[in-house]
């Protein structure tokens, strides 16, 4: 009886253990994601204060290639576009991940307590 | 991440202040390592400005080691004092003149340092919670090893 319990405890664990791995991962995802939605905001502000006729470079590996305002402008607008749409897809895997942990802490302290419960019984037994 | 409730933490068991401290730790971590990049960036964009000023008119052509390495050197003439390449992130550089380069990096240290005005209050603010639930914790563990002790003696 308790060993089985003690099986089911540890395979609980572990599959907590998974699930909280992936949340962190996802959370780092999202750090980095905000970090470069920062960086391209901050990029579209200054482009969008230069003159039209400014001479703007974009770096390609380790040369730089003259570019157009405008396309740079583009550019920029569509990386922030796509770094909002993969914020929203991490926010709602965290979320869900989120659920998921706590479902998994429920079930872990319910087990706990079976467990505790049928040590001491064994402990009355003997 | 602020708690949207309001929660007296005196009324939390000692599990959970365990988890509230370690997440107040993780937090003021992030805090720090921020409020560190912020007065490194801070410092790169006030020294590029400074090195503007030093482009006056009378440095136009003269002599200047340009480094090919960190240990070797090679001589150059100053060509072009009235124009700067600025790199405004993520690859994108930007040919200005010399007072728009001023400008932009007196815009950018504004920026940072008013970032940096943000994060200092927050992490302070972080501090001082922590420093609470440690109090909190503290008595409490000690109410229970108390308890404990009381029922051994009996």
């Amino acid at each position: 009886m308790a060993e089985s319990l003690q099986k089911r405890l540890q395979s609980e664990l572990d599959k907590y253990k998974s699930v909280q791995k992936d949340f962190q991962k996802y959370v780092m995802q999202r750090q980095q994601l905000d970090a470069q939605l920062t960086e391209n905001n901050v990029v579209k502000e200054e482009l969008n204060l230069l003159k039209p006729d400014a001479t703007v470079y974009k770096m390609i590996g380790p040369v730089l290639v003259k570019q157009d305002l405008e396309e740079a402008k583009q550019t920029v607008s569509k990386r922030i576009e796509y770094i909002t749409g993969e914020i929203k897809r991490v926010d709602t895997t965290t979320k869900e991940l989120e659920k998921k942990q706590e479902s998994h802490r429920d079930t872990l302290s319910k087990l706990q307590q079976q467990f505790q419960q049928a040590q001491v019984k064994a402990a009355m037994k003997s | 991440m602020a708690s949207p409730k309001q929660v007296d933490i005196s009324q939390l068991q000692v599990p959970q202040l365990e988890m509230l401290r370690q997440q107040l730790d993780q937090e003021i971590e992030l805090f720090s390592t921020s409020l560190q990049q912020l007065k490194i960036a801070q410092q790169k964009f006030v020294e590029s400005e400074q090195s503007l000023v030093r482009m006056t008119p009378d440095t136009d052509g003269s002599e200047i080691l340009v480094p090919l390495t960190s240990s070797m050197y090679v001589p150059g003439k100053l060509s072009d004092i009235s124009n700067v390449l600025i790199d405004i992130g993520t690859g994108y550089y930007v040919e200005m003149d010399v007072n728009n380069g001023k400008e932009y990096f007196k815009r950018k240290t504004d920026y940072v340092t008013k970032n940096l005005e943000k994060v200092q209050p927050m992490l302070q603010e972080k501090y001082k919670l922590k420093q609470v639930t440690m109090e909190v914790l503290q008595t409490k563990i000690q109410a229970q090893l108390a308890t404990k002790q009381a029922a051994a003696k009996t």
